[in-house]
Order: C-alpha cells, then structure tokens, then sequence
C-alpha cells in the first residue's frame, strides 16, 4: 500500500510511527534520531518519567559503598546504607550545588562537599556546615535546607537496582512485567549470588541512543556484520585445537538456528536461540546441579539457548557469547555513552571464569571483533537518518509470523508475554519498542499541556 | 654491546614495528612475535586503575598466542568487518623509550606511543598510551614475547583494534 507522506510539522509524537497492523506497515520516521527538540522531550517523558536501571547490587555490596550514575541527564549516586537498604540522591550539595561524589565508586559513611564542605550523612541529611557561627545566627541556620534532594523511588529486582524521579509509577515488579521470568533464568546458576567481575568498559558513540538501543533486538544484523567474527574465531579455534569452554559457538552467527523473539511489553523485549555447541558455555558444567532445581523445560532454557534481555529505556542483558550487563544513556541527540561489565557466578572455577572473560572481550568490548562493527553500523544509519527524503525506517519484518501472547516456549517458562515470534531475526520486539516511546512521549505530552 | 648500542637496536626494532603497522604491513608484523606472544591492553576498574590480574578480570584486549592476533589481521583484512573498512590510516610515534637487559636471553623496553589514526567516516583519532615490551633474542633477532598497552583515555570514542594502539 502506497501512503503520501505527511507534512513534517507534527502535532503529535505519534506521527513518527506509522503503525498499521490491518496493513501490516511498522515504520519509523527517522527524524526521531536527529531532532534534539525529541531529545529533551526523551529526558523529561522517559529518562525521568519512569523506571530506569541504575546499577547491580554488586557495585554496593557494602554499608557505605555508593555508584554514581545518571538518570538521563541528571547525575546521582545510588548508596547501601548501613541498615542494607538503598537510597539514591541527585549527586548534586544541597549548597552551592557542586558534583558531591567524584568518584565512580567509593565507601563512606559521610559525604563532604568539596566545594565549601559541607556535610550529609547516609539519610541526605545535610549535618555540618564550614564556620556556621560567623555566617548564620544560631537560631537561623537551619541545616535541612541544605538537604541532599531523593529520588522518588528505588527497588531492586534479582539484583538489578532501578530508580524512578517520578513517583508516579507502577511497582518495579509491575514495570519488568513478564521480563522477570527471563531475568529469573538470568541469574538462575547463582540466585543470590551473581559477581561483577573486575574491569568494565565505557565507550562513547557518534549516534542517538535510540539507534544502539534497537540494535539490542536486532538479531537480523548478526549474520551480516558479525561473519566476520564467526571467521576470525574460527581460524583461531582451529589454528589452536581449542576445546570445552575455551571454544566459541559460532553456530549462531553462520546458520539458520531454531529461535524466537518477543515483545515484553513496557518497551521490554527478548530473544533466544538454540545453542549449537552447548558445551562451550561455562554453565554446562553446573547441569547435573542445576537439573535437581529446575524442570527439563527450564533446564533448556539455561542450558540450550542463548538469552538476550532489553528492559526500555537503558538496560540490556544478555548470555549469548558471554555474560553481559550494559548500560547507556544519551549525552547529546547525536552521541551516547554506554557502561559494560561481565556477570557471572561468584566462585566459578578458574578456567570457567577465564573464558567467560575472553569470549566476552571477544565480542562485547569496543576494543573486540564485534562491537567495533555495531558501533560503526549504528554511527553509520546515525548519519543516514538525516536522508529526510527516505524518511521512514522499516521495522515490519515477522509481522506475517507474529503470535499475539505466548509461544510454546514462553508458555513452558510461565510467561506473557504482548507478542512471540517464531524467529529471533523478526522485528516485532522492536516494534514493542516504538509503541512503548510513542506512549511514554504522548503522555508527556499531555502532562506538559495541563 | 653497550647500554648505548642496545638501546639503539631496541629503538630501531620498536620504530620497524611502527613502521609495518603503519604502513598496513600486518602479516610481517606478525612476524615479529613469537608463537607464544601475549598482546595485552587492559582495561580499567570502576576504581579507575588498570587491571592487572588478566585471568580473573576483564581487559581491552588479552591475547595469548598468535593465532589470537592472527585472527584479527584475518577480520580487518576480509573487508566485512565495517569499523575496519576502509581501514583508517595510522602513524604510530614512539618515544621515551628505556630498556633493561633482562640478561642473554631478552630485553625489556618501556616506551609512551601516540597513535593518529584517520578514516574518512569517524575523523582523526589520538590514542595515547604507553607500552611494555618483553623482547628475546633469537637466531633472527629481536622477536617480542609480550606487547602490553596501558591507554591514556579509558573512555573509549567508538573503537580501537591492534593497530591503532
């Protein structure tokens, strides 16, 4: 079907996305990648609006540990207080306003200003100022003035903290919806205890952060811009005779594998695919354990399939080449940083933990085989979004497949989730994606009218 | 051979390595390694310093073996590879360089490295770093045993490979 072309000044944000089901059209005006008007309105309507992952309980294992982080534009640091639980301030002294934690990470028990000295205990509360009897009278200083401003909401889900500035929200549960039977499987080899292990790596990228997010779901790109990985690791596997988990299970990335793909709902999706070459994965080693907790459905699951998780707007989970936890955010309409670390099992063997280490450098890292090559095809489309003559981008593939609701598999793990598909190359999880972002935005957009 | 004459030969050694990466030459500058070779750049902790226990903790990049750099000549010279292609044009400087006799068997250098890379999508790129080297003497000459890279600028802009650090 042939549809004229609508005039660019938009009234509404559902404008940018042509969703046609009866027609079986999903398309996106790529304007939505290179309009910093929509940027603003990304922070304001989705970054502050809602939920959004800050870090994993590892990085604040202790009383005192903080991480300092961003919910979109606006810095903050997520503390352990020393009753265990969490607590998270905009990172910004109640005085003057300087950056209050300059660290990344750290432990303390008090916080002081850098800039004038002032001091918060773990609560926010502001306890001491610099010489407060020769700037105030006594009767007039009143210390909660300066208090460290909360965010509305702070939860965690299997270890994985998020944040809201609203308080407006649903339960986190209720947010990651059916996202939690996948996330459950995530970290099903160690519940209680999963590891950030040592390193991470921050890498920053020319393109909006919207292009990097749908290359989440995107299995389709991986035959075409990861065959060259699948080559290179290969030559090296046999060059070296490799065996175990030292191999890679390129099995994905060379054929025509039995997979699926869904749309979560909340702008959350998922993918899996049947793994080749099982006995690559570090966790084969823990199936005789594993098998006394979980069924034989579940144990396919964990075993047999690689997973990848997005949780709207910046979290990614995956266990496909490796084990991997990534976090991202934008710093200007045309450029986005993204947070990676390798997850895995406290106290796995060290064989184990060394080449999930290695695969993960492999591919995840931006120093890798692969990663190199989504950052330049997402800096690459980046550019080719400003083509505003070719201005939809086309995202129905796997509409003629599309279930609506649970799959078998999806059904086996308990489940629902919107939409399944018979293929993890489909674009239907992406499509959940946009439905998610109109709704945020328009939403916005009648909380900016009243 | 005097502390002079051998740091010279070093020196001379590092600036061919330069030169064959520079000049695209990658299956000579494979032969510059040894079988066994490790090519490390580690990454950096949320504490901000370099990792240092490769076997327990993540890098940029550890190799052990030549195959594994082999592997990457292989990728960035297929043509699939998009972040390699074209693949940008590289001058490696080399300066500051000192090295210890480890005695008959090798040498150890220590030099800091700027690498200005250009491709026409991404622009100019300076990596700076600084690098250890464990060097043998074999029948050939110098042969490295080991290439670690300690980068300037952990914060990554877009990517980096073997040869443009």
């Amino acid at each position: 079907m042939n549809v004229q072309p609508r005039p660019r000044d938009r009234r509404s944000f559902a404008d940018y996305i042509d969703d046609r089901p009866t027609d079986r059209v999903f398309r996106v005006d790529r304007a939505i990648y290179n309009d910093s008007q929509i940027l603003e309105a990304e922070y304001r309507n989705i970054f502050e609006a809602n939920w959004v992952f800050l870090c994993h309980e590892a990085h604040i294992r202790n009383p005192g540990d903080y991480f300092a982080t961003h919910i979109g534009r606006q810095p903050v640091f997520v503390l352990r207080k020393p009753d265990g639980s969490f607590a998270c301030y905009l990172n910004a002294c109640g005085h003057r306003g300087a950056t209050l934690v300059t660290s990344r990470i750290g432990n303390a028990r008090k916080f002081v200003c850098p800039y004038h000295g002032f001091c918060f205990d773990t609560a926010g509360k502001c306890i001491a100022v610099s010489a407060p009897k020769t700037g105030w009278r006594e009767q007039h200083l009143n210390l909660s003035e300066f208090d460290l401003t909360q965010i509305a909401r702070i939860d965690s889900y299997r270890g994985l903290v998020f944040g809201s500035l609203s308080g407006n929200v649903p339960t986190l549960r209720e947010h990651l919806g059916a996202a939690t039977a996948l996330i459950d499987i995530f970290v099903a080899p160690a519940p209680e205890e999963l590891e950030i292990l040592p390193g991470f790596s921050i890498y920053q990228t020319a393109c909006n952060w919207k292009i990097m997010h749908e290359n989440g779901p995107d299995a389709y790109h991986a035959p075409v811009v990861h065959n060259n990985f699948a080559q290179a690791v290969t030559y090296r596997e046999k060059r070296e005779l490799r065996s175990g988990v030292t191999r890679t299970d390129t099995g994905r990335l060379t054929g025509r594998i039995e997979s699926a793909s869904y749309d979560l709902g909340n702008g959350h999706t998922a993918f899996w695919h049947k793994r080749r070459d099982p006995e690559a994965f570090p966790i084969y080693a823990q199936r005789d354990e594993l098998s006394k907790r979980f069924t034989p459905g579940q144990m396919e699951w964990i075993i047999g399939r690689g997973r990848h998780i997005t949780i709207f707007p910046n979290l990614l989970l995956n266990d496909l080449a490796s084990t991997h936890l990534r976090t991202y955010r934008p710093l200007a309409v045309d450029r986005m940083e993204t947070m990676i670390w390798c997850i895995a099992p406290a106290g796995e063997p060290r064989e184990m933990r060394a080449a999930r280490l290695r695969k993960f450098e492999d591919f995840f890292l931006p120093s890798g085989m692969a990663t190199p090559d989504d950052v330049a095809v997402a800096e690459s489309a980046h550019k080719a979004s400003f083509a505003f003559d070719s201005k939809w981008t086309n995202m129905g593939r796997g509409i003629d497949f599309k279930i609506d609701g649970p799959d078998a598999a999806a059904a086996e793990l308990g489940f629902t989730p919107r939409a399944s598909s018979n293929s993890w190359d489909h674009e239907i999880a992406m499509q959940g994606v946009y439905r998610r972002w109109r709704e945020m935005m328009e939403r916005g957009e009648e909380r900016d009218c009243v | 051979m005097s502390d002079l004459a051998l740091t010279a030969a070093v020196t001379e050694f590092l600036y061919r390595e330069a030169r064959l990466l520079d000049g695209r030459h990658f299956g000579e500058w494979l032969d510059l390694f040894r079988e066994d070779a490790i090519f490390w750049v580690p990454a950096v902790g949320m504490d901000r310093t370099y990792t240092s226990e490769p076997e327990t903790s993540l890098n940029f990049i550890y190799i052990v073996g030549r195959a594994g750099l082999e592997a990457r000549v292989l990728r960035v010279e297929s043509g699939g590879s998009l972040a390699s292609n074209p693949l940008p044009h590289t001058r490696h400087l080399v300066t500051n360089v000192m090295v210890d006799n480890d005695g008959p068997e090798g040498v150890s250098a220590f030099t800091n490295t700027q690498v200005i890379a250009f491709c026409e999508p991404r622009g100019q790129q300076i990596i700076n770093g600084s690098c250890e080297y464990r060097l043998r003497r074999e029948s050939e000459g110098l042969r490295i045993a080991s290439k670690k890279v300690l980068l300037l600028e952990y914060v990554v802009d877009g990517y980096f490979d073997f040869f443009t650090v």
